[in-house]
């Protein structure tokens, strides 16, 4: 899995890159326009997270290009311009998503990952887990081939707990994963805390194994093995 | 009160005033006059009268008409001398009631030693008639010049001061956000021309600080940004690490809360600014039920598990123009505090038609002046972590499609309504 990430400010570049790594994707940064293009055009990847506001240039211009090319890939915006014309515009010329900084890595990881499964077109449109499989665009959660019928917030927290295995995921990243920001209360901290344990009693009741782990008021784990 | 109608009510009070005090003095003043006359008179015909006993030792031949009596009586002894005017009633029978008259009395001795009384009376009621009259007269003569000048004087101030209330109006419409410079009409009078140059400079000042102000907020907040994603990152992948332990992720914890905190607050911020600098330029027609139902929806389990009742009364589509995500935010903001504030078992109810959007939800008592509740930073002690700028932004992006919003507390229900009607304000603002 090829991803480049095209970001100018090299910590936040760094920290991202760390991340992905950790999650065995081929990992490439650019930090200013010039490279972008560069790597783009000598390059195929499988996803690319460029960052709208570059030194040199607009990244907007990089999506477009991509685009020309008919590349199939993935692209995320990231921008600090919490600004709905570059989010519209991103989106308009072909971008898949877009996130706002300060954003959760664990949150752009599970983007990326589920663009890659949308773009996964010649394998079956499922994620297996061990036991458990689950065909995203049913909505479906089978563990030991049995269906669980999980709630919508449920089914999107287990999807993010794979996305992001062997990750602590904060409570705040996960609110924000499930009703965006505005959302970070105590009731949403409450409500993360029943529904991971509806999660836990309807996977271990098929047999499942229990996965989540919880970390020091921090937040959740899930464990893969 | 306008400045006219004071200015006249002053003159008119003033002049009341004035009048009678003026028309006690004047009323005393000329009934004193006539009375000296009419004593003189008296007095005359006494001497007169005495004289006449005095030569001719015999009574002058008076012709005694009704209204001045004349009787003399005069005794063989002699009178001490005695004398005095005064006003007395006699009944008239012809008229049937009572007439004042003037009154003289005097007792004396002739040089014959013969002692006398003479007594006079005069009629009052003509002298009095004619100094009623005159009042009269002066009262009339006065109402007509106050008429004329307060007609005047309403007339000429209101031309003076049309400079005025010109710059007044101008002022009253005039918002310091806007793109143009304060314009004031010109006057011909000093104090005008002084007093709209002063204006005119004081209001340079403050746009030129309050765009200052609107820039530093914005660059300030937008620096602030890439620091916190940093920050934000590293602790991200700092808290993956196996080797923490439980103590290094307790103190871990705060600084991550903190720091979440401090991006929220960081975003909100930037937000504002950016409404206030009307960079959210970019509006659709937007349906406002659609946004209720999507937010109701993304909020469904957090209602559920608060076992909160909604009430949903939409009862008319409703489309605004408006931006996009400024309507999301709008609506999720309200929705979400609305949510957030409510308690256990409690109701949401939410009304929606062409004029308002009704949303009201129980809730603890606030904790802070309803007045600065759309103030930013302003939180109850009771929402925990929230940073305070949810009803701020609410706030914000209502000035910046000109709604109004108002919060009423009835017992335990709090209401928010938006006001979408844009004439409401214009009414208010004429009010005001």
């Amino acid at each position: 899995m090829k991803v480049l990430l095209i970001e100018d400010e090299k910590e936040l570049s760094a920290s991202i890159e760390t991340y992905l790594k950790q999650e065995n994707y081929l990992c490439e940064t650019a930090l200013t326009y010039n490279q972008a293009e560069e790597k783009i055009n000598l390059y195929q990847y499988d996803c690319i997270i460029v960052d709208i506001s570059l030194p040199d240039g607009n990244g907007l211009d990089i999506i477009r290009e991509l685009k020309e090319n008919q590349s199939e890939t993935g692209i995320i915006i990231i921008s600090a311009k919490n600004s709905l014309d570059d989010k519209l515009s991103g989106l308009g010329i072909g971008a898949d998503d877009y996130l706002t900084k300060p954003f959760h890595l664990s949150e752009l990881n599970a983007r990326i990952k589920s663009i890659i499964r949308r773009r996964n077109f010649s394998g079956k449109k499922e994620l297996l887990f061990n036991e458990i499989r689950i065909i995203p665009e049913a909505m479906q959660v089978f563990v030991n081939e049995k269906l669980i019928i999980l709630t919508k917030k449920e089914f999107d927290l287990l999807i993010y707990f794979l996305s992001n295995k062997d990750r602590v995921l904060t409570k705040e990243s996960l609110a924000e994963h499930l009703w965006g920001e505005v959302m970070d209360t105590a009731d949403s901290f409450d409500f993360i805390y029943t529904h991971i344990k509806n999660i836990r009693r309807k996977v271990m009741e098929k047999g499942g194994r229990d996965y989540i782990q919880t970390i020091y008021g921090m937040g959740y784990k899930f464990l893969s093995q | 009160m306008k400045l006219l109608t004071k200015i006249s009510i002053y003159y008119i009070s003033f002049s009341l005033v004035a009048f009678l005090i003026g028309g006690f003095i004047f009323n005393r003043v000329i009934k004193s006059i006539f009375y000296t006359q009419l004593d003189e008179n008296l007095t005359t015909e006494k001497l007169l009268i005495v004289e006449q006993i005095n030569y001719s030792d015999s009574l002058p031949d008076f012709r005694t008409v009704f209204g001045h009596l004349i009787e003399v009586t005069v005794f063989n002894e002699p009178k001490q001398k005695f004398g005095f005017i005064k006003t007395t009633f006699l009944f008239d029978k012809e008229k049937g009631k009572l007439i004042p008259f003037r009154h003289l009395i005097a007792e004396g001795t002739s040089i014959k030693n013969r002692g006398y009384i003479i007594s006079i009376y005069k009629r009052l009621d003509e002298t009095q008639n004619l100094i009623t009259n005159i009042l009269l007269t002066m009262t009339f003569l006065f109402l007509f010049l106050m008429a004329l000048l307060i007609f005047v004087n309403y007339f000429s101030s209101r031309s003076v001061w049309g400079p005025f209330y010109q710059t007044l109006q101008n002022l009253n419409k005039y918002d310091i956000s806007q793109d143009t410079p304060l314009e004031l009409s010109k006057s011909s009078t000093k104090e005008f021309v002084l007093l709209n140059k002063a204006l005119t400079r004081m209001s340079k000042k403050i746009r030129r600080d309050y765009f200052s102000l609107k820039e530093f907020n914005e660059n300030a907040s937008h620096e602030m940004q890439t620091p916190l994603a940093i920050i934000n990152s590293k602790l991200e992948l700092l808290v993956q690490s196996e080797k923490l332990s439980e103590d290094q992720m307790h103190l871990i914890k705060p600084v991550y809360d903190a720091t979440t905190r401090m991006s929220k607050l960081n975003q909100g911020l930037l937000l504002i600014s950016k409404i206030d600098n009307n960079q959210f330029f970019a509006t659709e027609k937007i349906g406002i039920e659609k946004i209720i139902e999507k937010n109701l929806e993304n909020f469904e389990e957090i209602i559920q598990m608060k076992n909160i009742e909604v009430r949903k009364e939409i009862e008319e589509p409703v489309v605004l123009t408006m931006n996009k995500s400024l309507a999301d935010i709008l609506i999720s903001n309200l929705i979400t505090n609305s949510i957030k504030h409510n308690v256990q078992n409690g109701h949401i109810s939410i009304l929606l038609n062409r004029k308002k959007l009704q949303i009201s939800n129980t809730g603890q008592p606030l904790s802070i002046d309803p007045q600065k509740l759309f103030e930013r930073f302003r939180k109850s002690d009771r929402s925990g972590d929230s940073v305070g700028l949810g009803l701020a932004i609410v706030k914000e992006i209502i000035n910046l499609y000109q709604f109004t919003i108002e919060y009423l507390l009835s017992g335990s229900i709090h209401t928010l309504i938006i006001d979408f009607s844009r004439e409401g304000k214009l009414d208010d603002q004429n009010a005001s």
